[in-house]
Protein backbone atom coordinates (compact mmCIF):
# COMPACT_ATOMS: atom_id res chain seq x y z
CA UNK A 1 0.00 0.00 0.00
CA UNK A 2 1.26 3.24 -1.48
CA UNK A 3 2.08 5.82 1.40
CA UNK A 4 0.42 8.98 0.39
CA UNK A 5 0.81 12.37 0.98
CA UNK A 6 -1.42 12.24 4.09
CA UNK A 7 0.43 9.36 5.54
CA UNK A 8 3.84 11.63 4.78
CA UNK A 9 2.83 14.53 6.35
CA UNK A 10 2.24 12.86 9.49
CA UNK A 11 5.59 11.68 9.61
CA UNK A 12 8.76 13.26 11.71
CA UNK A 13 10.80 15.85 9.60
CA UNK A 14 13.88 13.76 10.27
CA UNK A 15 11.55 10.38 8.93
CA UNK A 16 10.80 12.22 5.50
CA UNK A 17 14.46 13.31 5.57
CA UNK A 18 15.44 10.04 5.73
CA UNK A 19 13.15 8.61 3.08
CA UNK A 20 14.91 11.15 0.59
CA UNK A 21 18.19 10.03 1.03
CA UNK A 22 17.66 6.68 0.21
CA UNK A 23 16.14 7.63 -2.96
CA UNK A 24 19.58 7.68 -5.35
CA UNK A 25 20.55 4.39 -4.08
CA UNK A 26 16.93 2.86 -4.72
CA UNK A 27 17.10 4.46 -8.17
CA UNK A 28 20.43 3.20 -8.60
CA UNK A 29 19.63 -0.43 -8.01
CA UNK A 30 16.45 -0.21 -10.58
CA UNK A 31 18.40 0.18 -13.25
CA UNK A 32 21.37 -1.59 -12.38
CA UNK A 33 22.09 -4.13 -15.22
CA UNK A 34 19.36 -2.68 -17.88
CA UNK A 35 19.91 -2.61 -21.12
CA UNK A 36 20.32 1.14 -23.10
CA UNK A 37 17.14 -0.22 -25.28
CA UNK A 38 14.99 -0.85 -22.02
CA UNK A 39 15.79 2.12 -20.21
CA UNK A 40 14.94 4.12 -23.44
CA UNK A 41 11.45 2.49 -24.24
CA UNK A 42 8.74 4.44 -23.74
CA UNK A 43 5.78 1.55 -22.11
CA UNK A 44 3.38 3.71 -25.05
CA UNK A 45 3.27 7.18 -26.48
CA UNK A 46 2.32 8.47 -23.25
CA UNK A 47 3.72 7.55 -20.66
CA UNK A 48 8.36 8.38 -20.06
CA UNK A 49 10.73 5.56 -20.27
CA UNK A 50 13.04 4.60 -17.40
CA UNK A 51 15.52 7.75 -17.78
CA UNK A 52 13.23 9.95 -18.82
CA UNK A 53 11.82 9.72 -14.89
CA UNK A 54 15.34 9.67 -13.81
CA UNK A 55 16.33 12.80 -15.56
CA UNK A 56 12.83 14.55 -14.77
CA UNK A 57 13.81 13.67 -10.81
CA UNK A 58 17.12 15.19 -11.33
CA UNK A 59 15.33 18.38 -13.04
CA UNK A 60 12.80 18.49 -10.42
CA UNK A 61 15.55 18.44 -7.85
CA UNK A 62 17.00 21.57 -9.03
CA UNK A 63 13.67 23.04 -9.27
CA UNK A 64 13.03 22.39 -5.35
CA UNK A 65 16.28 24.16 -4.62
CA UNK A 66 15.12 27.15 -6.57
CA UNK A 67 12.13 27.48 -4.78
CA UNK A 68 13.61 27.13 -1.71
CA UNK A 69 15.48 29.82 -2.25
CA UNK A 70 13.16 31.71 -3.20
CA UNK A 71 10.54 31.02 -0.32
CA UNK A 72 13.20 32.09 2.19
CA UNK A 73 14.46 35.14 0.97
CA UNK A 74 11.50 36.55 -0.03
CA UNK A 75 9.38 38.40 2.94
CA UNK A 76 6.50 37.63 1.54
CA UNK A 77 4.71 34.00 -0.28
CA UNK A 78 6.58 34.46 -3.77
CA UNK A 79 3.80 33.20 -6.80
CA UNK A 80 5.97 30.19 -7.84
CA UNK A 81 5.80 29.92 -11.91
CA UNK A 82 5.86 25.62 -12.65
CA UNK A 83 7.36 25.05 -15.62
CA UNK A 84 6.04 21.62 -17.69
CA UNK A 85 7.47 18.60 -16.90
CA UNK A 86 7.03 17.21 -20.20
CA UNK A 87 7.68 20.17 -22.32
CA UNK A 88 11.27 20.00 -19.99
CA UNK A 89 11.67 16.40 -21.48
CA UNK A 90 10.83 16.84 -24.87
CA UNK A 91 13.20 20.30 -24.88
CA UNK A 92 16.14 19.00 -22.16
CA UNK A 93 15.83 15.44 -24.75
CA UNK A 94 15.82 13.16 -21.83
CA UNK A 95 15.84 10.26 -24.10
CA UNK A 96 19.01 11.10 -25.58
CA UNK A 97 20.96 11.07 -21.82
CA UNK A 98 22.43 8.53 -19.89
CA UNK A 99 20.32 6.80 -17.12
CA UNK A 100 23.48 6.56 -14.81
CA UNK A 101 25.44 10.29 -15.43
CA UNK A 102 21.83 11.31 -14.34
CA UNK A 103 21.05 9.41 -11.24
CA UNK A 104 24.94 10.77 -10.69
CA UNK A 105 23.69 14.59 -10.59
CA UNK A 106 20.44 13.63 -9.05
CA UNK A 107 22.34 12.47 -6.37
CA UNK A 108 24.85 15.63 -6.20
CA UNK A 109 22.07 17.87 -6.03
CA UNK A 110 19.68 15.39 -3.50
CA UNK A 111 22.31 15.47 -0.68
CA UNK A 112 22.67 19.75 -1.37
CA UNK A 113 19.02 19.42 -0.58
CA UNK A 114 19.26 17.47 2.19
CA UNK A 115 22.40 19.23 3.49
CA UNK A 116 20.26 23.01 2.89
CA UNK A 117 16.78 21.56 4.57
CA UNK A 118 18.88 20.27 7.71
CA UNK A 119 20.38 24.10 7.94
CA UNK A 120 16.80 26.00 8.19
CA UNK A 121 15.28 27.49 11.47
CA UNK A 122 11.61 26.37 12.61
CA UNK A 123 10.63 29.57 11.53
CA UNK A 124 12.08 28.89 7.77
CA UNK A 125 10.49 25.77 7.36
CA UNK A 126 6.97 27.19 7.86
CA UNK A 127 7.48 30.10 5.15
CA UNK A 128 5.61 29.41 2.15
CA UNK A 129 5.09 30.09 -1.36
CA UNK A 130 1.75 30.16 -3.75
CA UNK A 131 1.61 27.25 -5.93
CA UNK A 132 -0.15 27.42 -8.82
CA UNK A 133 -2.42 24.21 -8.36
CA UNK A 134 -1.71 23.23 -4.91
CA UNK A 135 -1.87 27.18 -3.24
CA UNK A 136 -0.18 28.38 -0.91
CA UNK A 137 2.57 25.08 0.35
CA UNK A 138 5.29 25.69 3.16
CA UNK A 139 8.83 24.64 3.14
CA UNK A 140 7.65 22.09 4.97
CA UNK A 141 4.86 20.49 2.92
CA UNK A 142 6.62 20.91 -0.03
CA UNK A 143 9.70 18.12 1.74
CA UNK A 144 6.32 16.03 2.02
CA UNK A 145 5.89 16.35 -1.26
CA UNK A 146 9.85 16.06 -2.39
CA UNK A 147 9.44 12.21 -0.03
CA UNK A 148 5.70 11.33 -2.06
CA UNK A 149 6.94 12.62 -5.31
CA UNK A 150 10.05 10.24 -4.98
CA UNK A 151 7.81 6.98 -4.22
CA UNK A 152 5.45 7.91 -6.96
CA UNK A 153 8.13 8.06 -9.54
CA UNK A 154 10.10 4.91 -8.33
CA UNK A 155 7.17 3.02 -9.10
CA UNK A 156 7.01 4.43 -11.94
CA UNK A 157 10.02 3.24 -12.91
CA UNK A 158 9.37 -0.11 -11.93
CA UNK A 159 6.29 -0.32 -14.14
CA UNK A 160 8.33 1.30 -17.10
CA UNK A 161 11.33 -1.52 -16.63
CA UNK A 162 8.64 -3.76 -17.04
CA UNK A 163 7.39 -2.19 -20.09
CA UNK A 164 4.20 -1.36 -18.07
CA UNK A 165 2.48 2.26 -18.41
CA UNK B 1 58.96 62.97 -18.31
CA UNK B 2 58.04 61.49 -15.15
CA UNK B 3 54.97 61.50 -12.80
CA UNK B 4 55.00 63.99 -10.28
CA UNK B 5 55.17 61.99 -7.64
CA UNK B 6 58.59 61.22 -8.92
CA UNK B 7 60.31 64.59 -7.14
CA UNK B 8 58.89 62.96 -3.61
CA UNK B 9 61.14 59.68 -4.12
CA UNK B 10 64.33 59.34 -2.62
CA UNK B 11 67.68 59.43 -4.99
CA UNK B 12 67.68 55.41 -5.10
CA UNK B 13 63.81 55.13 -5.44
CA UNK B 14 64.03 57.78 -8.27
CA UNK B 15 66.92 55.66 -9.73
CA UNK B 16 64.78 52.13 -9.80
CA UNK B 17 61.88 54.84 -11.64
CA UNK B 18 64.04 55.57 -14.12
CA UNK B 19 65.39 52.00 -14.88
CA UNK B 20 61.36 50.95 -15.43
CA UNK B 21 60.65 54.12 -17.22
CA UNK B 22 63.66 53.00 -19.81
CA UNK B 23 62.10 49.63 -20.58
CA UNK B 24 59.42 49.82 -23.28
CA UNK B 25 58.08 46.43 -24.03
CA UNK B 26 58.14 42.49 -22.80
CA UNK B 27 58.73 40.51 -25.84
CA UNK B 28 57.15 37.08 -25.23
CA UNK B 29 59.12 34.47 -27.35
CA UNK B 30 56.17 32.76 -28.93
CA UNK B 31 52.91 35.14 -28.42
CA UNK B 32 50.45 32.53 -30.33
CA UNK B 33 51.30 30.16 -28.35
CA UNK B 34 48.96 31.99 -25.33
CA UNK B 35 46.53 32.50 -27.54
CA UNK B 36 44.24 29.66 -26.68
CA UNK B 37 44.39 30.85 -23.53
CA UNK B 38 43.23 34.29 -24.31
CA UNK B 39 40.01 32.77 -25.72
CA UNK B 40 39.75 29.91 -23.04
CA UNK B 41 39.93 33.66 -21.16
CA UNK B 42 36.92 34.65 -23.40
CA UNK B 43 34.88 31.99 -22.98
CA UNK B 44 35.29 31.44 -19.17
CA UNK B 45 34.10 35.42 -19.02
CA UNK B 46 31.25 35.01 -20.76
CA UNK B 47 30.43 31.88 -18.72
CA UNK B 48 30.09 34.36 -15.36
CA UNK B 49 31.08 30.73 -12.68
CA UNK B 50 34.04 31.96 -11.24
CA UNK B 51 35.69 28.99 -11.08
CA UNK B 52 36.27 28.57 -15.15
CA UNK B 53 37.82 31.95 -14.98
CA UNK B 54 40.06 31.19 -12.10
CA UNK B 55 41.44 28.28 -13.97
CA UNK B 56 41.59 30.36 -17.00
CA UNK B 57 43.34 33.00 -15.10
CA UNK B 58 45.39 30.72 -13.92
CA UNK B 59 46.44 28.90 -17.18
CA UNK B 60 47.44 32.21 -19.11
CA UNK B 61 49.69 33.48 -15.81
CA UNK B 62 51.16 30.15 -15.69
CA UNK B 63 51.97 30.45 -19.95
CA UNK B 64 53.30 33.72 -19.09
CA UNK B 65 55.50 33.22 -16.31
CA UNK B 66 56.57 30.26 -18.04
CA UNK B 67 57.15 31.93 -21.27
CA UNK B 68 59.87 34.41 -19.89
CA UNK B 69 61.03 31.82 -17.59
CA UNK B 70 60.41 33.56 -14.08
CA UNK B 71 59.43 31.78 -11.12
CA UNK B 72 54.94 31.54 -11.12
CA UNK B 73 53.13 33.24 -9.13
CA UNK B 74 49.41 31.97 -7.18
CA UNK B 75 46.46 33.41 -8.59
CA UNK B 76 43.16 33.91 -6.93
CA UNK B 77 40.08 35.42 -8.61
CA UNK B 78 37.38 36.80 -6.30
CA UNK B 79 33.90 38.10 -7.12
CA UNK B 80 32.77 41.21 -6.65
CA UNK B 81 35.64 44.35 -6.12
CA UNK B 82 35.53 46.24 -3.23
CA UNK B 83 34.46 49.62 -3.44
CA UNK B 84 36.05 52.82 -1.17
CA UNK B 85 35.56 56.31 -1.78
CA UNK B 86 38.48 56.45 -4.11
CA UNK B 87 37.13 54.09 -6.48
CA UNK B 88 37.30 50.22 -7.26
CA UNK B 89 40.08 47.99 -6.86
CA UNK B 90 40.15 45.76 -10.05
CA UNK B 91 43.18 43.53 -9.19
CA UNK B 92 46.03 43.51 -6.78
CA UNK B 93 49.74 42.24 -6.45
CA UNK B 94 51.08 41.55 -3.14
CA UNK B 95 54.73 40.12 -2.71
CA UNK B 96 55.53 40.09 0.94
CA UNK B 97 59.03 38.66 2.28
CA UNK B 98 59.02 34.95 2.88
CA UNK B 99 55.50 34.38 1.06
CA UNK B 100 54.96 33.41 -2.09
CA UNK B 101 54.22 36.32 -4.29
CA UNK B 102 50.08 36.71 -4.94
CA UNK B 103 48.03 38.19 -7.82
CA UNK B 104 43.96 39.17 -7.11
CA UNK B 105 41.66 39.96 -9.42
CA UNK B 106 38.30 40.57 -9.15
CA UNK B 107 35.53 39.58 -12.10
CA UNK B 108 33.00 41.85 -11.12
CA UNK B 109 32.06 45.33 -10.60
CA UNK B 110 31.22 46.75 -7.04
CA UNK B 111 27.97 47.97 -7.50
CA UNK B 112 26.42 46.78 -10.26
CA UNK B 113 28.13 43.14 -10.14
CA UNK B 114 28.71 42.86 -13.40
CA UNK B 115 31.15 40.34 -15.13
CA UNK B 116 34.11 42.88 -16.39
CA UNK B 117 34.79 43.00 -20.02
CA UNK B 118 37.20 40.95 -21.17
CA UNK B 119 39.76 43.76 -21.76
CA UNK B 120 39.14 45.46 -18.93
CA UNK B 121 40.25 41.85 -17.25
CA UNK B 122 42.75 40.99 -19.58
CA UNK B 123 44.25 44.81 -18.94
CA UNK B 124 43.99 44.03 -15.06
CA UNK B 125 45.39 41.22 -15.10
CA UNK B 126 48.38 41.86 -17.06
CA UNK B 127 48.98 44.82 -14.88
CA UNK B 128 49.55 42.64 -11.76
CA UNK B 129 52.03 40.66 -14.14
CA UNK B 130 53.33 43.43 -15.19
CA UNK B 131 54.42 44.05 -11.43
CA UNK B 132 55.72 40.34 -10.77
CA UNK B 133 57.39 40.77 -14.47
CA UNK B 134 59.48 44.01 -12.15
CA UNK B 135 60.70 42.06 -9.56
CA UNK B 136 61.23 38.38 -11.09
CA UNK B 137 62.15 39.50 -14.71
CA UNK B 138 63.87 42.67 -14.81
CA UNK B 139 64.96 42.49 -11.40
CA UNK B 140 64.03 45.83 -10.11
CA UNK B 141 64.80 46.04 -6.05
CA UNK B 142 60.51 48.09 -6.43
CA UNK B 143 57.55 48.00 -9.15
CA UNK B 144 56.40 51.90 -9.71
CA UNK B 145 53.89 52.91 -12.25
CA UNK B 146 55.92 54.52 -14.47
CA UNK B 147 55.15 55.22 -18.35
CA UNK B 148 57.40 52.56 -19.38
CA UNK B 149 55.39 50.19 -17.20
CA UNK B 150 52.74 50.94 -18.83
CA UNK B 151 54.00 50.45 -21.81
CA UNK B 152 55.17 47.16 -20.95
CA UNK B 153 51.68 46.60 -20.07
CA UNK B 154 50.40 47.47 -23.19
CA UNK B 155 52.86 45.34 -25.45
CA UNK B 156 51.65 42.24 -23.70
CA UNK B 157 48.59 43.46 -24.36
CA UNK B 158 49.23 43.40 -28.17
CA UNK B 159 51.00 40.80 -28.34
CA UNK B 160 48.23 38.65 -26.42
CA UNK B 161 45.08 40.58 -28.44
CA UNK B 162 46.51 41.41 -32.07
CA UNK B 163 43.36 43.29 -33.62
CA UNK B 164 42.46 40.73 -35.98
CA UNK B 165 41.23 39.11 -33.34
CA UNK B 166 40.08 40.66 -30.82
CA UNK B 167 36.39 40.37 -29.92
CA UNK B 168 34.18 42.93 -31.79
CA UNK B 169 30.57 41.90 -30.32
CA UNK B 170 29.52 44.95 -28.81
CA UNK B 171 29.71 45.03 -25.14
CA UNK B 172 26.35 45.21 -23.04
CA UNK B 173 26.38 49.12 -22.06
CA UNK B 174 26.32 49.61 -25.76
CA UNK B 175 22.85 47.42 -25.63
CA UNK B 176 21.63 49.91 -22.84
CA UNK B 177 21.68 52.82 -24.55
CA UNK B 178 20.07 50.74 -28.02
CA UNK B 179 15.98 51.44 -28.64
CA UNK B 180 13.49 49.02 -27.37
CA UNK B 181 12.89 48.01 -30.85
CA UNK B 182 16.70 47.69 -31.94
CA UNK B 183 17.33 45.36 -28.98
CA UNK B 184 14.21 42.94 -30.36
CA UNK B 185 15.34 42.95 -34.35
CA UNK B 186 18.72 41.67 -32.16
CA UNK B 187 16.94 39.14 -30.23
CA UNK B 188 14.97 38.06 -33.72
CA UNK B 189 18.10 37.63 -36.21
CA UNK B 190 19.15 35.03 -33.43
CA UNK B 191 17.85 31.66 -34.35
CA UNK B 192 18.39 32.19 -38.16
CA UNK B 193 22.26 33.14 -37.51
CA UNK B 194 22.65 29.86 -35.41
CA UNK B 195 20.67 27.94 -38.13
CA UNK B 196 23.27 29.25 -40.60
CA UNK B 197 26.33 27.99 -38.25
CA UNK B 198 25.12 25.08 -37.54
CA UNK B 199 24.43 23.92 -41.07
CA UNK B 200 26.03 21.21 -43.06
CA UNK B 201 28.41 20.03 -39.81
CA UNK B 202 27.53 16.31 -38.31
CA UNK B 203 27.24 15.63 -35.36
CA UNK B 204 29.90 14.32 -34.17
CA UNK B 205 31.64 17.80 -35.32
CA UNK B 206 29.03 19.17 -33.26
CA UNK B 207 29.43 17.60 -30.46
CA UNK B 208 33.26 17.87 -30.57
CA UNK B 209 34.92 20.59 -27.76
CA UNK B 210 37.47 23.28 -29.48
CA UNK B 211 39.41 22.76 -26.05
CA UNK B 212 38.56 20.97 -22.81
CA UNK B 213 37.36 23.52 -21.24
CA UNK B 214 35.33 25.25 -24.28
CA UNK B 215 31.68 24.27 -25.16
CA UNK B 216 31.29 22.49 -27.96
CA UNK B 217 28.69 24.28 -30.49
CA UNK B 218 25.91 21.89 -29.44
CA UNK B 219 26.52 22.75 -26.09
CA UNK B 220 26.34 26.39 -26.82
CA UNK B 221 23.00 26.32 -28.29
CA UNK B 222 21.66 24.16 -25.66
CA UNK B 223 22.65 26.72 -22.90
CA UNK B 224 21.11 29.34 -25.22
CA UNK B 225 17.96 27.53 -25.43
CA UNK B 226 17.73 26.59 -21.40
CA UNK B 227 18.96 30.21 -20.75
CA UNK B 228 15.74 31.44 -23.40
CA UNK B 229 13.81 28.81 -20.75
CA UNK B 230 15.20 30.80 -17.71
CA UNK B 231 14.55 34.52 -18.90
CA UNK B 232 10.96 33.47 -19.72
CA UNK B 233 10.59 32.46 -15.80
CA UNK B 234 12.21 35.94 -14.71
CA UNK B 235 9.87 37.73 -17.11
CA UNK B 236 6.80 35.55 -15.49
CA UNK B 237 7.92 36.57 -11.77
CA UNK B 238 8.46 39.93 -12.70
CA UNK B 239 5.40 40.47 -13.78
CA UNK B 240 3.98 37.92 -10.87
CA UNK B 241 5.15 39.73 -8.32
CA UNK B 242 6.40 43.43 -7.30
CA UNK B 243 10.11 43.60 -7.51
CA UNK B 244 10.72 39.60 -6.35
CA UNK B 245 13.87 38.67 -5.43
CA UNK B 246 15.44 36.62 -8.32
CA UNK B 247 17.57 33.57 -7.25
CA UNK B 248 20.16 32.60 -9.17
CA UNK B 249 20.26 29.81 -11.92
CA UNK B 250 22.34 27.62 -12.98
CA UNK B 251 25.69 28.32 -12.87
CA UNK B 252 25.23 27.73 -17.04
CA UNK B 253 28.38 24.90 -16.62
CA UNK B 254 26.69 22.82 -14.59
CA UNK B 255 23.68 22.82 -16.32
CA UNK B 256 26.00 21.19 -19.31
CA UNK B 257 27.55 18.65 -17.14
CA UNK B 258 24.08 17.72 -15.56
CA UNK B 259 21.74 18.18 -18.42
CA UNK B 260 24.41 16.39 -20.93
CA UNK B 261 24.08 18.62 -23.86
CA UNK B 262 27.13 16.62 -25.77
CA UNK B 263 24.31 14.11 -25.86
CA UNK B 264 22.02 16.77 -27.29
CA UNK B 265 20.84 16.97 -30.75
CA UNK B 266 21.57 20.50 -32.00
CA UNK B 267 19.00 20.91 -34.80
CA UNK B 268 16.32 20.11 -32.52
CA UNK B 269 17.78 21.97 -29.63
CA UNK B 270 17.50 24.84 -31.93
CA UNK B 271 14.50 24.57 -33.04
CA UNK B 272 13.53 24.55 -28.94
CA UNK B 273 15.32 27.99 -29.15
CA UNK B 274 13.53 29.13 -31.76
CA UNK B 275 10.36 28.33 -30.39
CA UNK B 276 11.24 29.90 -26.89
CA UNK B 277 12.53 33.17 -28.23
CA UNK B 278 9.42 33.54 -30.16
CA UNK B 279 7.53 33.01 -26.98
CA UNK B 280 10.08 35.83 -25.38
CA UNK B 281 9.51 38.46 -28.17
CA UNK B 282 5.45 37.57 -28.11
CA UNK B 283 5.42 38.06 -24.44
CA UNK B 284 7.90 41.30 -24.73
CA UNK B 285 6.03 42.98 -27.40
CA UNK B 286 2.63 42.28 -25.58
CA UNK B 287 4.13 44.25 -22.14
CA UNK B 288 3.03 48.09 -22.00
CA UNK B 289 6.10 50.83 -21.87
CA UNK B 290 5.69 51.08 -18.04
CA UNK B 291 6.06 47.07 -17.31
CA UNK B 292 9.59 47.10 -19.36
CA UNK B 293 10.46 49.43 -16.07
CA UNK B 294 9.36 46.51 -13.89
CA UNK B 295 12.46 44.32 -12.00
CA UNK B 296 13.63 42.08 -9.50
CA UNK B 297 16.47 42.27 -7.44
CA UNK B 298 19.04 40.27 -8.57
CA UNK B 299 21.77 38.54 -6.18
CA UNK B 300 24.60 39.50 -8.51
CA UNK B 301 23.48 42.12 -10.72
CA UNK B 302 21.27 44.46 -7.94
CA UNK B 303 17.88 45.72 -9.46
CA UNK B 304 17.12 44.11 -12.98
CA UNK B 305 14.61 45.78 -15.09
CA UNK B 306 12.79 43.83 -17.74
CA UNK B 307 14.42 46.72 -20.09
CA UNK B 308 17.81 45.83 -18.68
CA UNK B 309 16.92 42.23 -19.21
CA UNK B 310 16.42 42.67 -23.08
CA UNK B 311 19.52 44.60 -23.02
CA UNK B 312 21.59 41.26 -21.51
CA UNK B 313 20.20 39.20 -24.07
CA UNK B 314 21.08 41.31 -26.74
CA UNK B 315 24.51 41.27 -25.52
CA UNK B 316 24.46 37.53 -24.48
CA UNK B 317 23.22 36.59 -28.09
CA UNK B 318 26.43 38.46 -29.25
CA UNK B 319 28.71 36.43 -27.04
CA UNK B 320 27.30 32.91 -27.75
CA UNK B 321 27.01 34.18 -31.49
CA UNK B 322 30.25 34.94 -31.57
CA UNK B 323 31.42 31.76 -29.77
CA UNK B 324 29.85 29.28 -31.89
CA UNK B 325 31.14 30.82 -34.89
CA UNK B 326 34.96 30.06 -33.04
CA UNK B 327 33.69 27.06 -32.15
CA UNK B 328 32.52 25.44 -35.83
CA UNK B 329 35.71 26.14 -36.48
CA UNK B 330 37.42 23.93 -34.00
CA UNK B 331 38.68 27.50 -32.08
CA UNK B 332 37.83 28.24 -28.32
Amino acid sequence: MATTMEDYAKQPREQRLQRLTRTADELSAAINGQAEAVLARRPDDKNWAAKEIVCHLRDAEEMFTSRFELIVAMDTDPKLVGPSADRMAEERQYLRNDAGEAIGAFRRRRAENVEYLRTLTPAQWDKGGVHPVRGRMTIDTFLTLMAWHDDNHLDQLGRALAGKA
Amino acid sequence: MPFSYYARLTRSQQAIYRKSDEIPEVRLPRPDALHPMVEGLTSALASEDRLAVQRATDRLIRGLTDAVAVPPVKVEVLAARPHAKWGELHGLYTSERGKPPKIQLWMRTAKQRRVVAFRTYLRTLLHEVGHHFDYALLRLPDSYHTEGFYKRESSLFKQLVPEARAPRAPHVEAWFRTSPDERLARLARTPDQLAALLAGRSESALARRPAADAWAPVEIVCHLRDAEEMFGQRFGTILAMDDPILTEAGPAERWASDRQYRRHDAALALAHFRRRRGESMETLMAMAPDDWQRGGEHPVRGRVTIDMFVALMAWHDDNHVEQLTRAVEGRP
